[in-house]
């Protein structure tokens, strides 16, 4: 799940439904063969799934891969489905799903993957309408199995499921530490046992020189205890949003400086903008284009902090007045026998 | 809903040990499932010493599990193909930092 951490919340569902094509989704005719299925699934997980893909957009796109594939691979689930498109389409004109669409199925033997499933909020509401409380019959039967909790249907409280979600947050964030509000989304469920997803707002404190990839462990923000049982955690995984300047690796935080070749030739102070406050450098005379130089310790805070290195990248002013031109041929004039290419051609 | 403050946010690679069944829930995954993952060597405890019960692993245990059992299930993978995804996956990001580190734009 993706938040905008920085928004207060999120835009409302939309009240109507959409029926999701699942074989569009996947590529296949209605007539699909399970082999042809399996195919198509692999062929677009190996294209989309976030952890291989260089595609933009990846995640959402394997989204809705991973749950057409859930629902067509399994021979009750997609008979439930082609069920409920017949349903759908004898709707008419009317942008309503027709009543009772998603109700009366059952699945005997269908297998929906509780071993090791994703969050329940990863589903879209479609599959939720048609396929959610089964899906949540079977986690219970499954934790119950893995000894986690008492049987599904007994009184006994048990801990609630743990949930995960993923948080953007600036490279800034991470140096002073920072609030933030995330949405997130649960499933929760009325009173006639019906389940919609509801959104919830959870305060987050985020630490300073957080890493990123790191995980923050919120607990009792998981989903809701079962019969009086406490709630389980909430983890979140951090990404820094790209910087414009900054490039970041584990605690150490890189800044290409430009400079003037006069800078880099001749010495100066300069003033390099560091995230948690400008530091003023000594560039030492006689430096050479992409020198690295170390500001120890202003990377981002830690056990051991990390260090902020700056990379020199001499920028030319513009020849583009006759001055300019003349202060060049001078330089040109003075630089005598200097060959910046003598060591390629001593190559020959 | 107004919003419930939570100071006690904790990284969890530097904070937090996990046992078995505590690793188990926060991964949705049987405990029998990570032993397996234990005995291919794609997580690690910090002793193995005694039961699996008694095993505790470090917060770093958790994006490895999860990882596994992401490529497990997303690529109907078995065990050592999941080993191997994942070797190869830290090669990919190790010279992806190194190549980002030399100031080369992806």
């Amino acid at each position: 799940m993706w938040f905008a951490a920085t928004l207060p919340t999120s835009p409302a569902p939309s009240a109507v439904m959409e029926f999701k094509d699942y074989y569009a989704a996947l590529g296949v005719d209605r007539t699909a063969t399970p082999d042809e299925i399996k195919r198509a699934y692999r062929q677009l997980a190996r294209k989309y799934h976030p952890d291989v893909s260089q595609e933009p957009d990846a995640e959402a796109r394997f989204k809705e891969v991973g749950e057409a594939y859930e629902v067509l691979k399994d021979a009750e689930k997609r008979a439930a489905y082609d069920e409920a498109g017949r349903r759908w389409s004898q709707r008419g004109a009317g942008a309503e799903p027709p009543p009772g669409w998603d109700a009366g199925f059952e699945f005997s033997g269908a297998d929906f993957g509780e071993a090791m499933a994703g969050d329940e909020a990863d589903y879209s509401d479609f599959f939720e309408a048609l396929f959610g409380r089964h899906m949540r019959g079977a986690r219970a039967s499954a934790r119950a199995a893995r000894g986690d909790g008492r049987a599904a249907g007994t009184m006994h409280a048990m801990r609630g499921e743990d949930h995960h979600a993923k948080i953007d947050i600036e490279l800034e964030d991470a140096y002073r530490g920072a609030q933030r509000t995330l949405t997130l989304r649960m499933p929760v469920a009325d009173g006639q046992g019906q389940v919609h997803l509801q959104q919830r707002q959870v305060e987050v404190t985020i630490p300073p020189g957080i890493r990123a990839g790191q995980h923050l462990r919120l607990a009792g923000q998981g989903g809701a205890g079962f019969n009086g049982g406490p709630a389980g955690d909430l983890y979140l995984e951090v990404a820094f949003k790209p910087h414009r300047h900054y490039r970041v690796d584990g605690r150490d935080v890189t800044l290409e400086l430009p400079v003037a070749p006069w800078e880099a030739a001749l010495g100066a102070a300069v003033v390099v903008p560091v995230p948690n406050g400008p530091v003023e450098l000594q560039i030492p005379a006689g430096s050479k284009a992409g020198r690295r130089m170390r500001l120890r310790g202003k990377g981002l805070p830690g056990p051991t902090p990390g260090d902020f290195y700056v990379v020199l990248q001499v920028v030319l002013p513009p020849a583009d007045s006759d001055a300019a031109q003349a202060a060049y041929r001078a330089l040109q004039q003075s630089a005598g026998t200097f060959n910046p290419r003598a060591e390629l051609e001593a190559q020959r | 809903m107004s919003a419930t403050p939570t100071p006690n946010a904790v990284i969890v690679e530097e904070a937090i040990e996990f046992t078995l069944d505590e690793l188990g829930r926060a991964t949705r995954t049987s405990t029998r499932w990570l032993v397996t993952l234990v005995d291919e060597g794609v997580i690690a405890p910090t002793q193995r010493s005694g039961a699996p019960m008694q095993w505790r692993f470090s917060g770093d245990a958790l994006r490895r599990a999860r990882q596994a059992a992401r490529l497990a299930r997303d690529f109907e993978l078995d065990l050592h193909g999941v080993a191997l995804a994942m070797d190869l996956l830290q090669q990919i990001e190790r010279l992806k930092q190194r190549l980002a580190a030399a100031g080369v734009r992806d």
